[in-house]
């Protein structure tokens, strides 16, 4: 079995920041207060950008630019619902689950319909999804007017943007067992196996009979329900939704999913992956805020670390490095 | 081969965490003195870099406490939302914000405040989980400033328009409605066409001015408000030929609008000065770590901030006015040039 390089790197690479975080700030950087706000500040970029892997996995170009307007979208479009129908401080529970559904089915509609538009009508992804951004941010403008919506903090919504069980906070759970879900989803069921392998060969993916245009739709409505959810996972943790929350969201999950050794060509790409790198990210941004540096630091450091990924995978340097060892090598059956 | 591998990776996973363990047990972070840091909507634009050197100034005073300026890389208040949180997880003792949003900023503004971060914000008059907000002028009576200033240029008489960023911007519409109870003062002075929205957008207000100089060839007066404004309407003014026969008074900055105040086409601009503003919020919490109060007519010792107007805010926080409205034209703006 070949070793995943993205997963061993970016194991050590967690590590490696955690003590280089823990060193410079005497401590502060390892307190369970910061690695707790921490993990609240990953879960929704890290769904949004779990929804770019899956796009990215279906192949011929693949990739879903719509996510953080989708998810604003929801949130401006349940909110309005939730707000008209029910009180947030007489009904709290019944708001919450109305404002989560809301989100959940606006954003899965709106993955529908990139599907559709993707798979029925053969628009290239890129451009597709950079329509619909587009519309949705729009759609968003109008029925907020322009105006952040308050969507107001009732209990069961403030405590799944920012309570904690067991010293862990509950959005940081939710994403985990999404992620644990869809890796299964995705290893286990025809489903999975079938996105890969239209991903690795779309004509091949044909000519067996494979149903092209239901494998899509349904790849960018599971990644718009990500960002459906990303969506409640916002407004819990800000009280407050708009429209052009997180623009810069856009090129950082792709970011992730580059990092995460997803292949951009389609046919490969790890949950766990994407998770990891999106704590990464997360690790190395807050570090540098903790050193205080200047955010056109951070910037320049997720670029050199994209472009090491992208070595690491082009010359496969960690194969190459174990392949020094070849006695250490089990025989294995190949997977 | 992968059990052993597994065993040094572990082995180095253990090595490293008991060394920051290690570390983590024996220090305490920032042990000297207090920190305030200010949080900007977007480093590196001239705007908040002029905030910056008003925030060092406050840094030299003060060398007792650790005082810096942060902002976000990117306009998107979901990175400023990022700073803020990672600074309070830090143990920073006293935020300074500009919120790009305040709208964004509520949630994660009231945990800190819960947890004992001492708050103060800038330019967001209905924050609701701020300790104190601090204003740089009353609007309304910027508003008569600048109106008063164009009315003394165009004699008190004649026709005269205004352009607003967008009818949804709450301070310039408060601008240019003081301007125009203002301006009811003097019979002569005729309102035409007004609340032209700009978009903050100095080719657009350009073309938007061009029209207007033709729809009404006998304008004498321009009140803008958008900080591109007065260059595209100066634009227009000094291209027409117009210049010193039409008014234009509006909120602008030095650098920029040096070259059209010079020429006449503008005839002052007006702002407000985010050095004094930063020194102004940094002294603020300076006097909230400490346990201080602030009340009604307090010095804060800081040009433009000597006699400031304290009154209840948007939530529980107290809402600070300062008087450090700056009007200047061609013979004084150098005093300020940023």
């Amino acid at each position: 079995m070949r070793r995943d390089a993205n997963l061993l790197v970016l194991c050590v690479l967690s590590v490696v920041l955690l003590a280089l975080g823990g060193l410079v700030s005497d401590g502060a950087f390892l307190s369970p207060f910061n690695l707790q706000s921490m993990a609240t500040q990953v879960p929704e970029i890290g769904l949004l950008a779990i929804g770019v892997m899956l796009a990215m996995c279906a192949g011929n170009g693949g990739i879903d630019l719509s996510g953080i307007a989708n998810a604003n979208m929801s949130g401006v479009a349940a909110g309005i619902v939730a707000i008209s129908l029910f009180d947030a401080t007489e009904a709290p529970a019944l708001f919450t689950l109305t404002f989560a559904l809301g989100c959940m089915i606006v954003g899965l509609l709106a993955g529908i319909l990139n599907g559709i538009i993707i798979s029925r009508f053969n628009i290239t992804p890129i451009l597709a999804t950079l329509g619909t951004q587009m519309l949705f941010t729009g759609v968003a403008v109008v029925l907020s007017d322009g105006r952040s919506l308050t969507i107001g903090a009732p209990d069961p919504l403030y405590a799944l943007g920012n309570g904690v069980v067991f010293g862990l906070p509950i959005s940081f759970l939710i994403f985990v067992a999404i992620g644990i879900a869809l890796a299964a989803v995705l290893r286990l069921t025809p489903y999975g196996m079938r996105l890969m392998l239209t991903g690795a060969n779309p004509k091949a993916a044909v000519y067996s009979g494979f149903r092209g245009v239901r494998i899509i739709t349904t790849t960018y409505a599971i990644s718009g329900l990500l960002a459906g959810i990303a969506g409640i996972i916002i407004a819990a943790r800000n009280v407050n939704v708009k429209w052009d929350y997180g623009t810069s969201y856009l090129l950082v999950a792709i970011l992730i999913a580059v990092m995460a050794g997803v292949r951009p060509q389609g046919g490969h790409g790890r949950v766990v992956n994407v998770i990891l790198a999106a704590v990464v990210l997360q690790l190395l941004s807050s570090l540098l805020n903790f050193i205080g540096l200047s955010n056109f630091v951070r910037d320049l450091a997720w670029g050199i670390l994209l472009l090491c990924f992208l070595a690491v995978a082009r010359f496969d340097l960690i194969n190459q490095i174990a392949a020094f060892a070849p006695s250490r090598r089990l025989p294995r059956a190949a997977e | 081969m992968t059990t052993r591998h597994h065993a040094l990776t572990t082995g180095l996973k253990a090595a490293l965490l008991t060394t920051v363990m290690t570390v983590a047990g024996s220090a305490a972070w920032a042990q000297d003195g207090k920190t305030i840091t200010t949080v900007v909507k977007i480093s590196g634009i001239p705007w908040f870099d002029r905030m910056e050197t008003g925030v060092d100034l406050y840094a030299e005073e003060h060398p007792e406490m650790t005082i810096s300026q942060v902002g976000p890389a990117t306009a998107d208040s979901a990175q400023q939302l990022q700073i803020v949180q990672d600074l309070i997880a830090r143990g920073t003792d006293a935020l300074a914000v500009v919120p790009m949003d305040p709208g964004v900023l509520e949630g994660l503004l009231k945990r800190a405040i819960d947890r004992g971060t001492i708050v103060v914000t800038h330019e967001a008059d209905n924050q609701v989980n701020t300790m104190a907000n601090i204003e740089a002028f009353d609007n309304a009576e910027y508003g008569t400033a600048l109106n008063e200033r164009l009315a003394e240029c165009m004699g008190q008489e004649g026709k005269w328009t205004t352009f607003v960023g967008s009818l949804g911007s709450r301070t310039h519409m408060q601008w240019v409605g003081a301007g125009e109870e203002n301006a009811a003062k003097y019979p002569g002075m005729e309102l035409v066409d007004p609340n032209n929205e700009s978009f903050d957008d100095a080719n657009g207000t350009y073309e938007t001015a061009k029209e207007i100089l033709r729809k009404h060839p006998d304008i004498k007066g321009f009140q803008t408000s958008a900080g591109n404004d007065v260059l595209g309407v100066g634009r227009a003014i000094e291209e027409a030929g117009l210049t010193g026969k039409v008014c234009l008074v509006g909120t602008g900055l030095p650098n920029p609008s040096a070259a059209y105040l010079d020429s006449g086409a503008i005839t002052a601009i007006g702002f407000w000065d985010p050095q004094k503003a930063g020194m102004a919020m940094n002294e603020v919490a300076r006097i909230l770590l400490e346990g201080g109060e602030l009340t009604d007519g307090m010095d804060l010792g800081v040009e433009g901030y000597e006699s400031v107007s304290v009154t209840q805010g948007a939530g529980d926080g107290k809402l600070v006015v300062g008087n450090g409205m700056v009007i200047v034209d061609k013979d004084t703006y150098a005093e300020r040039l940023f």
